[in-house]
Protein backbone atom coordinates (compact mmCIF):
# COMPACT_ATOMS: atom_id res chain seq x y z
CA UNK A 1 0.00 0.00 0.00
CA UNK A 2 2.92 2.36 0.70
CA UNK A 3 4.20 1.88 -2.83
CA UNK A 4 0.73 2.24 -4.31
CA UNK A 5 0.30 5.64 -2.70
CA UNK A 6 3.80 6.75 -3.71
CA UNK A 7 3.18 5.59 -7.26
CA UNK A 8 -0.11 7.43 -7.41
CA UNK A 9 1.70 10.58 -6.32
CA UNK A 10 4.31 9.87 -8.99
CA UNK A 11 1.60 9.78 -11.65
CA UNK A 12 0.35 13.12 -10.35
CA UNK A 13 3.90 14.44 -10.53
CA UNK A 14 4.04 13.52 -14.21
CA UNK A 15 0.84 15.48 -14.87
CA UNK A 16 2.53 18.49 -13.25
CA UNK A 17 5.51 18.01 -15.56
CA UNK A 18 3.39 17.69 -18.67
CA UNK A 19 1.44 20.83 -17.88
CA UNK A 20 4.27 23.04 -16.54
CA UNK A 21 4.48 25.91 -16.01
CA UNK A 22 0.83 26.98 -16.10
CA UNK A 23 -0.71 23.72 -14.91
CA UNK A 24 -3.93 24.43 -16.76
CA UNK A 25 -5.21 20.91 -17.18
CA UNK A 26 -7.39 19.94 -20.12
CA UNK A 27 -10.48 17.79 -19.60
CA UNK A 28 -8.65 14.47 -19.96
CA UNK A 29 -5.90 15.55 -17.57
CA UNK A 30 -8.44 16.82 -15.04
CA UNK A 31 -10.29 13.50 -15.15
CA UNK A 32 -7.01 11.61 -14.73
CA UNK A 33 -5.94 13.82 -11.84
CA UNK A 34 -9.33 13.37 -10.17
CA UNK A 35 -9.08 9.59 -10.50
CA UNK A 36 -5.54 9.59 -9.08
CA UNK A 37 -6.51 11.81 -6.14
CA UNK A 38 -9.51 9.57 -5.36
CA UNK A 39 -7.21 6.53 -5.45
CA UNK A 40 -4.74 8.30 -3.22
CA UNK A 41 -7.40 9.03 -0.62
CA UNK A 42 -8.42 5.38 -0.59
CA UNK A 43 -4.79 4.25 -0.36
CA UNK A 44 -4.05 6.62 2.51
CA UNK A 45 -7.19 5.43 4.32
CA UNK A 46 -6.05 1.81 3.94
CA UNK A 47 -2.59 2.75 5.19
CA UNK A 48 -4.11 4.36 8.28
CA UNK A 49 -6.09 1.22 8.96
CA UNK A 50 -3.11 -1.08 8.49
CA UNK A 51 -0.47 0.91 10.33
CA UNK A 52 -2.54 2.29 13.17
CA UNK A 53 -4.61 -0.83 13.94
CA UNK B 1 10.77 21.54 0.99
CA UNK B 2 13.89 19.52 1.82
CA UNK B 3 14.76 15.88 1.21
CA UNK B 4 17.80 15.96 3.51
CA UNK B 5 19.81 18.48 5.48
CA UNK B 6 20.59 21.29 3.09
CA UNK B 7 19.13 19.42 0.13
CA UNK B 8 16.18 21.16 -1.45
CA UNK B 9 13.70 18.94 -3.26
CA UNK B 10 14.27 19.56 -6.97
CA UNK B 11 11.11 20.67 -8.76
CA UNK B 12 12.61 22.14 -11.91
CA UNK B 13 10.60 19.96 -14.26
CA UNK B 14 7.38 20.29 -12.27
CA UNK B 15 7.42 24.09 -12.12
CA UNK B 16 9.11 25.07 -15.38
CA UNK B 17 9.49 24.13 -19.02
CA UNK B 18 13.10 23.03 -19.00
CA UNK B 19 14.96 23.50 -22.28
CA UNK B 20 18.45 22.73 -20.96
CA UNK B 21 20.30 21.23 -23.92
CA UNK B 22 21.67 18.23 -22.02
CA UNK B 23 18.73 17.48 -19.73
CA UNK B 24 15.87 17.06 -22.16
CA UNK B 25 16.16 13.36 -23.05
CA UNK B 26 17.10 12.20 -19.58
CA UNK B 27 13.92 13.22 -17.78
CA UNK B 28 12.49 10.13 -16.16
CA UNK B 29 9.30 8.42 -17.19
CA UNK B 30 6.75 7.73 -14.45
CA UNK B 31 7.84 4.07 -14.43
CA UNK B 32 11.49 5.06 -13.94
CA UNK B 33 10.53 7.32 -11.02
CA UNK B 34 8.65 4.40 -9.48
CA UNK B 35 11.62 2.08 -10.04
CA UNK B 36 13.93 4.59 -8.35
CA UNK B 37 11.63 4.64 -5.31
CA UNK B 38 11.68 0.85 -5.04
CA UNK B 39 15.33 0.21 -5.98
CA UNK B 40 17.13 3.10 -4.28
CA UNK B 41 19.02 0.89 -1.85
CA UNK B 42 22.60 0.00 -2.77
CA UNK B 43 23.01 -3.43 -4.42
CA UNK B 44 19.22 -3.57 -4.78
CA UNK B 45 19.36 -5.62 -7.97
CA UNK B 46 21.58 -8.24 -6.40
CA UNK B 47 18.95 -10.09 -4.30
CA UNK B 48 18.69 -12.83 -6.88
CA UNK B 49 22.23 -12.84 -8.24
CA UNK B 50 23.25 -16.48 -8.69
CA UNK B 51 26.22 -18.16 -10.35
CA UNK B 52 27.93 -17.14 -12.59
CA UNK B 53 27.49 -13.94 -10.53
CA UNK B 54 27.43 -11.27 -13.15
CA UNK B 55 25.00 -8.41 -13.58
CA UNK B 56 23.94 -9.31 -17.10
CA UNK B 57 22.97 -12.82 -15.98
CA UNK B 58 20.44 -11.72 -13.33
CA UNK B 59 16.90 -12.76 -14.21
CA UNK B 60 14.99 -11.09 -11.37
CA UNK B 61 14.58 -8.20 -12.03
CA UNK B 62 14.90 -9.11 -15.74
CA UNK B 63 18.36 -7.64 -16.33
CA UNK B 64 19.52 -10.46 -18.61
CA UNK B 65 16.47 -9.99 -20.80
CA UNK B 66 17.06 -6.21 -20.85
CA UNK B 67 20.60 -6.76 -22.16
CA UNK B 68 19.28 -8.99 -24.94
CA UNK B 69 16.48 -6.53 -25.77
CA UNK B 70 18.79 -3.52 -25.96
CA UNK B 71 21.22 -5.43 -28.20
CA UNK B 72 18.37 -6.39 -30.54
CA UNK B 73 16.98 -2.84 -30.47
CA UNK B 74 20.36 -1.34 -31.44
CA UNK B 75 21.01 -4.22 -33.84
CA UNK B 76 24.30 -5.06 -32.16
CA UNK B 77 25.44 -8.50 -31.00
CA UNK B 78 26.20 -7.77 -27.37
CA UNK B 79 25.43 -4.98 -24.94
CA UNK B 80 26.60 -4.02 -21.48
CA UNK B 81 25.25 -1.27 -19.26
CA UNK B 82 27.83 1.31 -18.21
CA UNK B 83 27.93 4.28 -15.81
CA UNK B 84 27.47 6.86 -18.56
CA UNK B 85 28.55 7.01 -22.20
CA UNK B 86 32.00 8.15 -21.09
CA UNK B 87 32.61 4.81 -19.40
CA UNK B 88 31.75 3.15 -22.67
CA UNK B 89 34.35 5.31 -24.44
CA UNK B 90 36.83 4.42 -21.72
CA UNK B 91 36.27 0.66 -22.03
CA UNK B 92 36.81 0.73 -25.79
CA UNK B 93 39.78 3.10 -25.54
CA UNK B 94 41.46 0.89 -22.93
CA UNK B 95 41.04 -2.12 -25.18
CA UNK B 96 42.48 -0.70 -28.39
CA UNK B 97 44.74 2.26 -27.66
CA UNK B 98 48.33 1.96 -26.48
CA UNK B 99 50.81 4.72 -25.62
CA UNK B 100 51.59 6.86 -28.67
CA UNK B 101 48.83 5.43 -30.85
CA UNK B 102 47.03 7.94 -33.07
CA UNK B 103 43.27 8.04 -32.53
CA UNK B 104 40.65 9.79 -34.64
CA UNK B 105 37.86 11.93 -33.33
CA UNK B 106 36.35 15.14 -34.65
CA UNK B 107 36.54 18.87 -34.16
CA UNK B 108 33.05 18.60 -32.62
CA UNK B 109 33.77 15.64 -30.33
CA UNK B 110 32.75 15.61 -26.69
CA UNK B 111 35.54 16.21 -24.17
CA UNK B 112 35.11 12.78 -22.58
CA UNK B 113 36.29 11.17 -25.82
CA UNK B 114 39.49 13.20 -25.53
CA UNK B 115 39.88 12.14 -21.90
CA UNK B 116 39.37 8.48 -22.78
CA UNK B 117 42.25 8.81 -25.28
CA UNK B 118 44.40 10.76 -22.83
CA UNK B 119 44.00 8.11 -20.17
CA UNK B 120 45.50 5.51 -22.50
CA UNK B 121 48.24 7.96 -23.54
CA UNK B 122 47.04 7.85 -27.12
CA UNK B 123 47.30 10.89 -29.39
CA UNK B 124 44.13 12.67 -30.51
CA UNK B 125 43.75 13.74 -34.12
CA UNK B 126 40.63 15.64 -35.12
CA UNK B 127 38.72 15.38 -38.36
CA UNK B 128 37.83 19.01 -39.16
CA UNK B 129 34.23 20.08 -39.73
CA UNK B 130 33.26 21.91 -42.89
CA UNK B 131 31.80 25.40 -43.10
CA UNK B 132 28.35 24.11 -42.20
CA UNK B 133 29.76 22.41 -39.10
CA UNK B 134 29.42 18.93 -40.53
CA UNK B 135 31.91 16.08 -40.47
CA UNK B 136 32.15 14.42 -43.87
CA UNK B 137 33.52 11.16 -45.26
CA UNK B 138 35.90 13.11 -47.49
CA UNK B 139 37.35 15.02 -44.52
CA UNK B 140 37.74 11.69 -42.74
CA UNK B 141 39.72 10.18 -45.63
CA UNK B 142 41.94 13.25 -45.83
CA UNK B 143 42.63 13.16 -42.09
CA UNK B 144 43.46 9.45 -42.14
CA UNK B 145 45.98 10.07 -44.92
CA UNK B 146 47.49 12.92 -42.90
CA UNK B 147 47.78 10.70 -39.82
CA UNK B 148 49.45 8.00 -41.90
CA UNK B 149 52.02 10.50 -43.11
CA UNK B 150 52.58 11.83 -39.59
CA UNK B 151 52.76 8.53 -37.71
CA UNK B 152 53.60 6.02 -40.43
CA UNK B 153 50.60 3.95 -39.35
CA UNK B 154 46.82 4.02 -39.16
CA UNK B 155 44.76 5.42 -36.32
CA UNK B 156 43.77 2.53 -34.06
CA UNK B 157 40.22 3.75 -33.40
CA UNK B 158 37.75 6.42 -34.52
CA UNK B 159 35.19 8.12 -32.27
CA UNK B 160 32.35 9.55 -34.36
CA UNK B 161 29.43 11.46 -32.85
CA UNK B 162 26.22 10.97 -34.81
CA UNK B 163 24.77 14.20 -33.40
CA UNK B 164 27.32 16.55 -31.86
CA UNK B 165 26.79 18.43 -28.62
CA UNK B 166 27.84 21.81 -30.01
CA UNK B 167 25.43 22.30 -32.90
CA UNK B 168 23.17 19.28 -32.64
CA UNK B 169 24.10 18.58 -36.27
CA UNK B 170 23.69 15.11 -37.70
CA UNK B 171 26.79 13.65 -39.33
CA UNK B 172 26.89 10.92 -41.98
CA UNK B 173 28.24 8.15 -39.75
CA UNK B 174 27.50 5.46 -42.32
CA UNK B 175 29.66 7.09 -44.99
CA UNK B 176 32.38 8.00 -42.47
CA UNK B 177 32.45 4.41 -41.20
CA UNK B 178 32.81 3.08 -44.73
CA UNK B 179 35.92 5.23 -45.16
CA UNK B 180 37.35 4.26 -41.76
CA UNK B 181 36.78 0.57 -42.43
CA UNK B 182 38.50 0.92 -45.79
CA UNK B 183 41.60 1.64 -43.69
CA UNK B 184 40.72 -1.10 -41.14
CA UNK B 185 39.96 1.42 -38.40
CA UNK B 186 37.25 0.33 -35.95
CA UNK B 187 34.52 2.91 -35.36
CA UNK B 188 32.85 3.83 -32.10
CA UNK B 189 29.47 5.46 -32.72
CA UNK B 190 28.76 8.07 -30.06
CA UNK B 191 25.00 8.04 -29.73
CA UNK B 192 24.75 10.16 -26.59
CA UNK B 193 22.19 12.37 -28.36
CA UNK B 194 20.56 9.69 -30.49
CA UNK B 195 20.23 6.35 -28.67
CA UNK B 196 16.82 6.68 -26.99
CA UNK B 197 15.90 9.72 -29.06
CA UNK B 198 15.68 8.44 -32.61
CA UNK B 199 16.07 5.01 -34.27
CA UNK B 200 19.65 3.65 -34.26
CA UNK B 201 20.66 0.55 -36.20
CA UNK B 202 24.29 -0.35 -35.55
CA UNK B 203 24.56 -2.95 -38.31
CA UNK B 204 23.03 -0.65 -40.89
CA UNK B 205 25.51 2.07 -39.90
CA UNK B 206 28.26 -0.56 -40.07
CA UNK B 207 29.89 0.57 -36.83
CA UNK B 208 31.86 -1.61 -34.43
CA UNK B 209 30.53 -0.05 -31.23
CA UNK B 210 27.42 1.87 -30.26
CA UNK B 211 27.52 3.97 -27.12
CA UNK B 212 24.39 5.54 -25.63
CA UNK B 213 23.78 7.71 -22.61
CA UNK B 214 21.01 6.69 -20.22
CA UNK B 215 20.86 9.99 -18.38
CA UNK B 216 21.15 12.10 -21.50
CA UNK B 217 18.80 10.31 -23.86
CA UNK B 218 17.18 7.19 -22.37
CA UNK B 219 15.04 8.70 -19.60
CA UNK B 220 17.29 7.12 -16.98
CA UNK B 221 18.98 8.27 -13.78
CA UNK B 222 22.67 9.29 -13.87
CA UNK B 223 25.16 7.86 -14.36
CA UNK B 224 23.92 5.30 -16.85
CA UNK B 225 24.52 4.27 -20.44
CA UNK B 226 24.94 1.38 -22.82
CA UNK B 227 27.83 -0.02 -24.82
CA UNK B 228 26.96 -2.26 -27.75
CA UNK B 229 29.45 -4.20 -29.85
CA UNK B 230 29.59 -6.50 -32.85
CA UNK B 231 30.33 -10.15 -32.12
CA UNK B 232 33.96 -9.78 -33.17
CA UNK B 233 34.55 -6.65 -31.08
CA UNK B 234 32.54 -7.94 -28.12
CA UNK B 235 35.05 -10.75 -27.72
CA UNK B 236 37.74 -8.09 -27.34
CA UNK B 237 36.13 -5.37 -25.25
CA UNK B 238 34.05 -7.74 -23.12
CA UNK B 239 36.86 -10.26 -22.64
CA UNK B 240 36.76 -12.06 -19.30
CA UNK B 241 39.33 -11.86 -16.54
CA UNK B 242 42.45 -14.01 -16.65
CA UNK B 243 44.19 -12.74 -13.54
CA UNK B 244 45.10 -14.99 -10.62
CA UNK B 245 46.30 -14.22 -7.10
CA UNK B 246 49.83 -15.56 -6.64
CA UNK B 247 49.25 -16.51 -3.01
CA UNK B 248 45.56 -17.31 -2.77
CA UNK B 249 45.30 -18.58 -6.36
CA UNK B 250 41.98 -16.80 -6.54
CA UNK B 251 40.43 -16.33 -9.94
CA UNK B 252 37.36 -14.27 -10.74
CA UNK B 253 35.10 -16.28 -13.00
CA UNK B 254 33.57 -14.43 -15.91
CA UNK B 255 33.98 -10.90 -14.61
CA UNK B 256 34.98 -8.47 -17.36
CA UNK B 257 37.98 -6.19 -16.63
CA UNK B 258 36.76 -3.32 -18.82
CA UNK B 259 33.47 -3.32 -16.91
CA UNK B 260 35.31 -3.61 -13.57
CA UNK B 261 33.00 -6.53 -12.81
CA UNK B 262 29.44 -5.36 -12.42
CA UNK B 263 28.50 -1.83 -13.42
CA UNK B 264 25.05 -0.43 -12.56
CA UNK B 265 23.78 -2.20 -9.47
CA UNK B 266 20.65 -0.38 -8.38
CA UNK B 267 18.30 2.48 -9.20
CA UNK B 268 20.30 3.62 -12.24
CA UNK B 269 19.87 0.31 -14.04
CA UNK B 270 16.30 -0.41 -12.98
CA UNK B 271 15.34 3.18 -13.84
CA UNK B 272 16.76 2.69 -17.34
CA UNK B 273 14.98 -0.66 -17.65
CA UNK B 274 11.67 0.77 -16.46
CA UNK B 275 11.81 3.56 -19.08
CA UNK B 276 12.88 1.24 -21.88
CA UNK B 277 9.42 0.28 -23.25
CA UNK B 278 8.51 3.97 -23.57
CA UNK B 279 11.94 4.83 -24.95
CA UNK B 280 11.58 2.15 -27.64
CA UNK B 281 8.24 3.65 -28.55
CA UNK B 282 9.26 7.31 -28.46
CA UNK B 283 12.11 6.92 -30.95
CA UNK B 284 9.48 6.05 -33.57
CA UNK B 285 7.90 9.47 -33.12
CA UNK B 286 10.89 11.76 -33.38
CA UNK B 287 9.10 13.66 -36.15
CA UNK B 288 6.72 15.06 -33.49
CA UNK B 289 9.72 16.35 -31.56
CA UNK B 290 11.03 18.07 -34.69
CA UNK B 291 7.58 19.62 -35.23
CA UNK B 292 7.68 21.11 -31.73
CA UNK B 293 11.24 22.30 -32.29
CA UNK B 294 10.13 23.98 -35.52
CA UNK B 295 7.37 25.90 -33.70
CA UNK B 296 9.97 27.37 -31.33
CA UNK B 297 12.55 28.06 -34.03
CA UNK B 298 10.07 29.86 -36.25
CA UNK B 299 9.20 32.11 -33.32
CA UNK B 300 12.87 32.82 -32.64
CA UNK B 301 13.52 33.51 -36.31
CA UNK B 302 10.62 35.94 -36.33
CA UNK B 303 12.69 38.16 -34.04
CA UNK B 304 14.73 40.33 -36.38
CA UNK B 305 18.46 39.54 -36.27
CA UNK B 306 18.21 36.01 -34.84
CA UNK B 307 20.19 33.33 -36.65
CA UNK B 308 20.17 29.54 -36.37
CA UNK B 309 23.76 28.30 -36.24
CA UNK B 310 22.81 24.62 -36.42
CA UNK B 311 21.95 22.97 -39.73
CA UNK B 312 18.52 24.09 -40.88
CA UNK B 313 15.97 22.59 -41.33
CA UNK B 314 16.76 20.69 -38.18
CA UNK B 315 17.42 16.98 -37.87
CA UNK B 316 17.64 17.17 -34.09
CA UNK B 317 16.02 19.18 -31.32
CA UNK B 318 19.32 20.35 -29.76
CA UNK B 319 19.83 23.71 -31.43
CA UNK B 320 22.41 26.50 -31.30
CA UNK B 321 21.28 30.03 -31.99
CA UNK B 322 22.98 33.38 -32.50
CA UNK B 323 21.09 36.30 -30.97
CA UNK B 324 23.89 38.87 -31.09
CA UNK B 325 21.78 41.05 -33.38
CA UNK B 326 18.57 40.56 -31.38
CA UNK B 327 18.39 39.66 -27.67
CA UNK B 328 21.99 40.72 -27.05
CA UNK B 329 21.21 44.25 -28.26
CA UNK B 330 18.86 44.62 -25.29
CA UNK B 331 21.60 43.45 -22.90
CA UNK B 332 23.79 46.42 -23.87
CA UNK B 333 21.51 48.85 -22.05
CA UNK B 334 19.41 46.68 -19.73
CA UNK B 335 20.02 47.15 -16.00
CA UNK B 336 20.37 43.38 -15.60
CA UNK B 337 22.76 43.28 -18.59
CA UNK B 338 22.76 39.83 -20.20
CA UNK B 339 20.94 38.31 -17.27
CA UNK B 340 17.71 40.01 -18.26
CA UNK B 341 17.05 37.26 -20.80
CA UNK B 342 17.22 34.17 -18.56
CA UNK B 343 15.50 36.20 -15.86
CA UNK B 344 12.59 37.10 -18.17
CA UNK B 345 12.35 33.47 -19.27
CA UNK B 346 12.29 32.26 -15.68
CA UNK B 347 9.57 34.74 -14.79
CA UNK B 348 7.50 33.18 -17.54
CA UNK B 349 8.24 29.64 -16.28
CA UNK B 350 11.10 28.65 -18.58
CA UNK B 351 14.56 27.47 -17.49
CA UNK B 352 17.56 25.86 -19.13
CA UNK B 353 19.19 28.79 -20.96
CA UNK B 354 22.53 29.63 -19.34
CA UNK B 355 22.04 32.74 -17.15
CA UNK B 356 23.72 35.72 -18.80
CA UNK B 357 23.84 34.18 -22.27
CA UNK B 358 22.42 36.46 -24.96
CA UNK B 359 24.92 36.05 -27.78
CA UNK B 360 25.20 32.37 -28.70
CA UNK B 361 23.28 29.76 -26.73
CA UNK B 362 21.77 26.32 -27.03
CA UNK B 363 18.46 24.82 -26.12
CA UNK B 364 16.63 21.55 -26.56
CA UNK B 365 12.87 21.21 -26.95
CA UNK B 366 12.91 17.41 -26.73
CA UNK B 367 10.05 16.04 -24.64
CA UNK B 368 7.93 19.17 -24.65
CA UNK B 369 4.24 18.81 -25.45
CA UNK B 370 2.91 20.80 -28.42
CA UNK B 371 1.20 23.11 -25.92
CA UNK B 372 4.52 23.71 -24.17
CA UNK B 373 6.22 24.33 -27.53
CA UNK B 374 3.60 26.96 -28.37
CA UNK B 375 4.10 28.45 -24.91
CA UNK B 376 7.87 28.65 -25.49
CA UNK B 377 7.37 30.26 -28.89
CA UNK B 378 5.03 32.86 -27.45
CA UNK B 379 7.41 33.59 -24.56
CA UNK B 380 10.37 34.32 -26.86
CA UNK B 381 8.31 36.64 -29.05
CA UNK B 382 6.80 38.39 -26.02
CA UNK B 383 10.22 38.98 -24.43
CA UNK B 384 11.44 40.40 -27.75
CA UNK B 385 8.53 42.83 -28.13
CA UNK B 386 8.54 43.82 -24.45
CA UNK B 387 12.16 44.86 -24.91
CA UNK B 388 11.63 46.82 -28.09
CA UNK B 389 13.01 44.32 -30.61
CA UNK B 390 11.40 44.24 -34.02
CA UNK B 391 9.67 41.25 -35.52
CA UNK B 392 10.07 40.18 -39.14
CA UNK B 393 6.85 40.61 -41.01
Amino acid sequence: MTFQALYTLTDLRVILRETAPQHSLDETQRAQAQRLLDNLERQVASLKQEILK
Amino acid sequence: MRCGIGIEARQVNELFVNIDPIQAGGRLTADAMKAVIAYGDGYSVCDNCRKPNRLDYINKPPIAEFHRDVAAWLNMDAVRVVPGARRGFQAVANTYIRKGDPVLLTSLSHYTEFLAIEETRGIAREIPHDTSHKITADATATKIEEVMREFGRMPVLAFIDHVDYQYGNMHDVKAITKVAHHYDIPVLYNGAYTVGILPVDGKDLGVDFVVGSGHKSMAAPAPSGVLGATRERAAEVFRTTAIEGDMTKRIFGIKEPEMMGCTLMGATLVGMMASFPQVKERVKHFDRELDNNRIVLEALLSVSGTKILSEYPRNHTLTRVDTVASFDKVAESHKKRGFYFSSALEEKGIVGVIPGATKVWKFNTYGTTSKQAAFLADAFVTIATENGLTLNT
